[in-house]
Formats: C-alpha cells, structure tokens, sequence
C-alpha cells in the first residue's frame, strides 16, 4: 500500500519507516483495545454453557458451541417480532426525522425568513428546559393517545433541538447566499431552491443527521419502556433491557420474593451464553450499517462548492 | 416572490394549527366517550348511583384495567380472553390484564400512578410498586368497607395478620396473596457435598454450629469456598425500616425500645465468627463485591447457603439444582411487615369502578377455575390436568405467570410431583407463625428524609463488608457506630421511638 516504487525518490509527505511503523502500532493497538471487548463478546456467545460456568469468562473457551443461536432462534419469534419494529421505528423515524429537521433548519438558515428569531428560540428553549418525564408521558400517553402503538416509539424522538442547531449551522456555513440568489434571478421558488440547489451539495450534514438519528432509534429502549405493553411492539434494545433489569431485579430480590418462585424464574431466562448471542444479533446490523454512513463524514468535512 | 413566501408560512401555519386543534378535539372526545360508557361523571357520584343500577341488571359490562407483574407471556391475549368468557356472566365486567415485566414494573407504575393514568387493579408490594407508601400518599382506595361488602370471599380465606399487617393508619389498602405468611429463615446445605465428606448436618441451628463442617470441608475441598456468598444473618431483631438493619427492637421486647442493633454483644458475635470465618477461608476472598447470581447453584461448587424457606421449599431447591438440597431452620416462623405484604392486589383511588374491581378481586380468592386460568393458562393448552387437583405444564407453551402475585394460592392445582398435603402445610406454617414486635407499625418518613438518605448511603458502604465477615468487627464497629452518628443516628431514632409510642398508644 504505501511503497509501490522502491527505486523512486522518496515522497516528502512520507514518515520515515521507523515512526511509521510505530504509529502505525499505536492506532493499531487503539483499535484493537475498542474491538476487542465485542469480538470477546462474540466468543462467549459461542461458548459451551457449563463451561463458561466452571472455568469463567475464557478468549478460547473449552469447548464451543453453537446451542446459544438455537436456542434463541428456537424461543425466538418474540426476539425476530423485536427484529422487524426496531427495523421499521428505525427506518421511518430516520425519515421523519431527516424530513423534520431539514424543513425546520434550513428556513432557520434563511436571513430573510421573518419569524426566524422566533423558531430559533422555540427549539432552543426546549434544550434548556425539558417538560420532565411526568409531563412527556401524559402527553403522549393521554393527549395523543399514542400508547402501544407504533408511533409512540417514532413521534417522541423526530424533533431534536440539538440536530436542529447542527443543520442550521451547516446550512448557513456551507450554503452560501449566493447559490440561493442565483437560483432566485433564475426564478427558483424556495421550495425549488431548496431541492434542487441546497440539497444536492447538502448531503454530508443531512446524513451526519440521519445517522445520529439512525443510531438514537436503533438504540431507543427507554420510550418503549413508557409506553410499550404489549409484546407485539417492543423493539429489539428494550426487549434486552427488559431481560436485563429482570434479572437484576430477580437477583438483587430473591430474598424478598417468595424463594421457589424466583428460582423458577430465574431459572427461566436465558443463560449467559444465550444473553451474549442477543447481544451479537443486536449489535450486527448496526456495525454494517455504519461503513455506509462514514464516508459522508469524510467527505462533510472536505467538501466546498464555490469559491469566494 | 416575497408574496409567495408569506403564502407558504400562512399555509403551513394554518396546516399547523388545524391539525392541533383537531388533535385535542379528538382526544376529547374519546375521553369523553370512555367516561360515559363506564359510569357518571365522577367516582363520588358512580359510588353512590351504582348500587340501585346493579339489581336492574341491565347496565354496560365495565372493562378493567389491571396492572401486575411478570413477564408478559406469549398467549397473554388467549387466556385473557378466556378470563373474560368466564367473569362477564358472574360480575358483569371484563379485564384487561397488562402485564409488567419485573425490572419495569416499579418504575412504570411511578409513572402511570403519577401522570394519573386511568387503571383500576394493580399488583403492589413491599418490594416493588411500594404498597406503603403509595397508600400513605392516597394513590390506592381505602378498601375497608368494600371489602365488608363484596369481599367476604377474602376475608375468609386469609389468615387474619394477613388483613391486620397490611393496615396502614389504621385501613387496608390492598389485599394480599393467600401464600406463606410468615418469614423463616433457613442454612441450606448441597447433600451431594455433606454425603460425599460424611459431615452431619443435623445440629446445625445457627452460624456458629457451622464450625466443624466448614473446617473439615476446607481439608477434604480445598479448591471450594464453603459459603459461596455473604449468607444472610438472623438476629433477633425487628427493624421499622428494612433498609436500615441497624435501628431496631430486640424481638422479645416489652418496652418497644429502639436500639443500634450493630451495636450490641448479639450482632458482635455474629460478626466475629463471620470474620474468623472469612478469615479461614470459608469464603471466597473477593465475598464483599461478589454478586450472586445463582451460578454455584448450577455448578454445585458449595456447602452451605442461605434462604428463606415456605413448606416443601427443599423439594423445589433440588429439583432446581439436580441434586438433593437440604436445610435446616435457623429459627421459628415469624410474620414481618414485609413478609406479610410480598404481594397485594390494589384498587386505584381514582378507579371508576372500584366495587366491580373489588368484585373481581374477590372472584380470585373464591372461584378455583377463575385462579387456576390466570395462574397456569387454558386446561390442555397450557397445562395438562393429571389428577383431581393436580396437573403438570406443558413445556414451551406459551403462558406462564407469577401465581405468588395474586389471589388465593391454596386453590391453585399442585404439581404432580407435589406432596398433597402441600397447601395444609402452607395453612399450618400460617398458623404457627409468631407476630414480630413491630408488626402492623408503619414509619411517616416526612420529618427524616435526608438523615434517612445518608444513613442509607452508610448502610450500603458498610454493611456487605462488614457481614460478610471481610472487615475485623472489633475495630470497625466503633468507627461505623460514630458515622452513623455523625448522619443523623439519634435524631431518626428519636423520631421513630416517638412514633412508635404513639403507634403503641393507640392500640
């Protein structure tokens, strides 16, 4: 990769080999040290169950086993329901949400748009002070009526004030006035100069926001918690989140319950190897998912249309 | 051009401001609708028009809402159903059950009681869903005549501490789950272990009587801690506040004097053999911060726990573990206030219909059929019957729910494999339970908060290192008698005596 041509006169932007290697070794070893912990993770879920039992957590475990997966995709039509809502809030609320935001900050990019101190504020505001979660829930539980229905997991999260000011501030950093004008001596409505001239060379910022939002939906458990009852709706980390504070909950109380019941239930959630693999199926789509993106933020922070 | 934006911001103002307004109507108008359907306007005038409508016999069936705990099951939509077929002739009224699962439930019904979302039943506990405190705070309805009216059923089944021991301020708030009433602790002991080194296990009756097996365990099994995790101590004590083992009264008090129970020559010694215990090796090094999560149990690498039993508790234990688990009482049964109030079914204070919630509740300590479907689903469905009064699950069938958390368990089918005298020993262990000092009291925490909150905080510092026997009692209980001291020690006594006193006067 970085030596094609021995012979040549050396590239002056070069590292000598030395610090090169080196360098090299540190981000490396950074790398490594942020991975390892998942690919850890993806052994134990391969782990053979009593062995994990005897011998402890084990980078190469006494025995392997794949009884983890089955076991999840034999009980698991619930954790594949799960599958298909985070899929489908993830998808229509990055939508939205790219939609909404879009809308909203790029009329707060607009000097002449006259109400824009105002909305400005309004979303502002709401990064300030927050209603609390009391109030948040009679709204959407009892004035919209959104419990357990699909789009309690999707409404609450479109508007956030922060992507908000992050797109504002790209529209106004990276649009410049002139392309609106020009479009406007060519008799561009707004709605046109918006589509055809802001957005094409936009991409980079509305993408840094579609991930944001990508990232906040797949791993949103806390509105299903609210508002979620039924198990036709709970998405996939709250689905994990919901495992995993019963079995805080079990272990810190199973004094308290009733003694045969809670080793009952107990002994009615998934073992460990089998929590890892849902970890692993969890996590899978999302670490695909983020190649696709990355190369906008590359390319967000390179690119520039005019020169002024 | 100008124009045209004004157009759009007008448009998309008045796009905006319809759809709000048409959000609210509609939203009123469901709520409105709901509210007709059911009952009148307000819960004071249902209470009082309900009565003469019922012999009419010609009202709406009312729908339920109720909220429990538990994993909410796969088949939970069927068996509801199922639920429903069965009350509508008897009452005149549907459910609709919601279950919670258990890390969620307290925190969500914090939520739902405090945006006052519309329910009518709610499982509530002194471990989740505080039954106390919500009571206190006028969260739940003050069952006390409905329960003279249509809970007969109730009263009959339970043993009456059950009804005494749930009062707070003098009502009840709740009902409890007919199962065992009081607390006993008890060493559990893996036999395979005991067996296999001859130890004899049948003197042992408190902590110190442990000695000798743990001594010659650890020659025969070096590799094995003895005791897995902190055991769970029992001192004859009886604490106002659970969470503050160290304030309370000795057990066989006359005075209803309050002491620093951690500083007594009872507790002194408990620790000291727990810390020559730890000392010896009896327990894993690293004890104090370990979290159980049942592992040994599964493993089998263990001598001796703790546990607090009900009757033909080992039966489960081994057949949990898939080996023979015995244990041995460290003391008499004796009801707690929290022993007594592990599991209640509330009324909501603001429920629109609380006599056919009562009526339904009442239904679950009566009707045996109605129990058995919401405890182990459909018959032949979920479970298949193998006898009169017994049946066995069928695995992987899609309903389970938490029996202990509602109604009348002496009704429910046994297990084949249970002995059948079981619900008899649950009604003897009941009966032969002693009342613990302070049963019945309840602390108003309102004058305490913060010292309640620091001592708390001291509490979790200190107590797992403490009894888990990893620091020397001898230095560390002065230091830690002064912390507690310093966070407010004597005033939360002084306060709770009083309280005490005034409790005592009244009865």
């Amino acid at each position: 990769m970085d030596s094609p041509s021995k012979g040549k006169l050396r590239d002056i932007h070069r590292l000598p080999a030395a610090w090169n290697g080196l360098l090299h070794l540190i981000a490396g070893g950074f790398a490594f040290v942020c991975v390892f912990p998942f690919v850890f993770v993806v052994i134990l879920s391969f782990t053979e169950e009593n062995s994990l039992l005897v011998n402890g957590y084990r980078i190469f475990p006494e025995e392997w086993s794949l009884f983890a997966y089955s076991y999840i995709f034999r009980t698991g039509d619930q954790l594949l329901k799960s599958y298909g809502v985070t899929v489908f809030v993830t998808i229509v609320g990055t939508a939205l949400t790219v939609l909404l935001t879009t809308l909203y900050a790029y009329s707060l990019s607009r000097k002449n748009f006259k109400f824009r101190g105002f909305f400005a504020f309004f979303a502002f505001f709401t990064m300030l002070f927050g209603g609390g979660l009391v109030p948040s829930y009679i709204v959407v539980a009892q004035l919209l009526e959104l419990k357990d229905t699909v789009w309690a997991l999707i409404l609450p999260m479109t508007m956030s004030a922060f992507n908000i000011l992050v797109l504002r501030t790209f529209f106004l950093t990276m649009i410049p006035d002139a392309i609106i004008e020009s479009g406007k001596i060519d008799g561009a409505s707004e709605f046109r100069a918006l589509l055809s001239l802001v957005l094409p060379i936009s991409l980079p910022g509305i993408a840094t926001i579609a991930l944001f939002s990508t990232l906040a939906y797949w791993n949103d458990w806390f509105n299903a918690l609210l508002y979620i009852d039924s198990n036709k709706l709970v998405p996939l980390q709250a689905l994990m989140m919901r495992l995993y504070n019963t079995m805080q909950f079990l272990i810190q109380n199973s004094t308290l319950l009733n003694s045969g019941q809670s080793r009952e239930l107990i002994r009615s959630l998934p073992q460990e190897t089998a929590r890892m693999a849902m970890v692993v199926l969890a996590t899978g789509p999302i670490v695909f998912a983020y190649p696709f993106f990355q190369r906008y933020f590359v390319q967000g922070l390179t690119i520039g249309s005019i020169k002024e | 051009m100008f124009n045209k934006n004004k157009k759009w911001v007008g448009l998309i103002a008045f796009v905006l401001v319809v759809s709000v307004v048409m959000a609210g109507c509609s939203g009123g108008n469901k709520e409105n609708k709901s509210s007709n359907g059911g009952a009148s306007q307000t819960p004071a005038d249902s209470i009082e028009s309900k009565q003469p409508e019922s012999e009419g016999k010609k009202e709406e069936p009312v729908k339920l809402i109720w909220y429990t705990i538990g994993t909410p099951p796969t088949d939970l939509a069927k068996v509801n159903d199922e639920i429903n077929k069965h009350i509508l002739p008897k009452i005149n009224a549907t459910v609709e059950m919601k279950l919670l699962d258990w890390g969620e439930y307290d925190q969500k019904m914090k939520i739902i009681i405090g945006s006052g979302e519309a329910y009518d039943i709610a499982f509530t506990s002194s471990w989740a869903n505080d039954y106390f405190g919500n009571s206190k705070k006028g969260a739940f309805y003050e069952l006390d005549s409905l329960i003279e009216q249509y809970g007969q059923g109730v009263k009959s089944a339970l043993n009456p501490a059950f009804l005494e021991g749930t009062k707070v301020n003098g009502h009840n708030y709740g009902l409890p789950t007919n199962k065992e009433l009081p607390q006993q602790r008890v060493f559990r002991f893996n036999m395979e272990m005991v067996d296999k080194h001859g130890l004899d296990i049948a003197n042992v009756k408190t902590i110190d009587d442990l000695e000798p097996l743990l001594k010659a365990f650890k020659e025969k099994e070096p590799g094995i801690a003895a005791i897995p995790g902190t055991p769970m101590e029992f001192l004859p004590f009886d604490y106002p506040i659970t969470d503050l083992p160290f304030i309370g009264v000795a057990m066989d008090t006359q005075d209803y004097k309050l002491i620093n129970t951690w500083d007594t020559p009872e507790t002194m010694k408990y620790l000291k053999t727990m810390h020559k215990y730890y000392e010896a090796g009896y327990l894993p090094m690293d004890v104090a911060t370990l979290k159980d999560a049942g592992d040994y149990f599964k493993t089998g690498k263990w001598l001796t726990d703790t546990a607090d039993t009900q009757p033909y508790a080992d039966n489960l234990w081994s057949g949990d573990a898939g080996y023979k688990v015995v244990s041995m009482p460290m003391h008499d049964p004796i009801a707690f206030n929290w022993s007594v109030a592990g599991a209640l079914q509330a009324i909501n204070a603001k429920s629109k219909h609380p006599e056919k919630a009562m009526e339904f509740l009442n239904l679950l300590y009566t009707d045996a059929e109605l129990i058995n479907l919401v405890d182990f689903g459909i018959e032949n469905v979920h479970y298949k019957k193998t006898g009169d009064n017994t049946k066995d699950a069928i695995p992987d069938s899609g309903y389970g729910f938490p029996a202990f958390s509602v109604g009348n368990l002496m009704l429910t089918y046994l297990n084949t494999a249970d002995p059948a005298d079981k619900w008899d020993q649950f009604k003897k262990f009941n009966d032969s339970s002693k009342n613990s000092p302070l049963l019945g009291f309840q602390v108003d925490t309102t004058n305490i908060t913060t010292e309640l909150a620091n001592l708390k905080n001291t509490k979790e510092a200190t107590y797992k290192s403490l009894f888990s026997g990893t620091l020397d009692p001898e230095t560390n209980i002065p230091k830690i008698t002064q912390k507690l001291k310093d966070n407010g020690l004597d005033k939360v006594m002084a306060e709770l005596q009083k309280q005490i006193d005034e409790w005592r006067a009244k009865q």
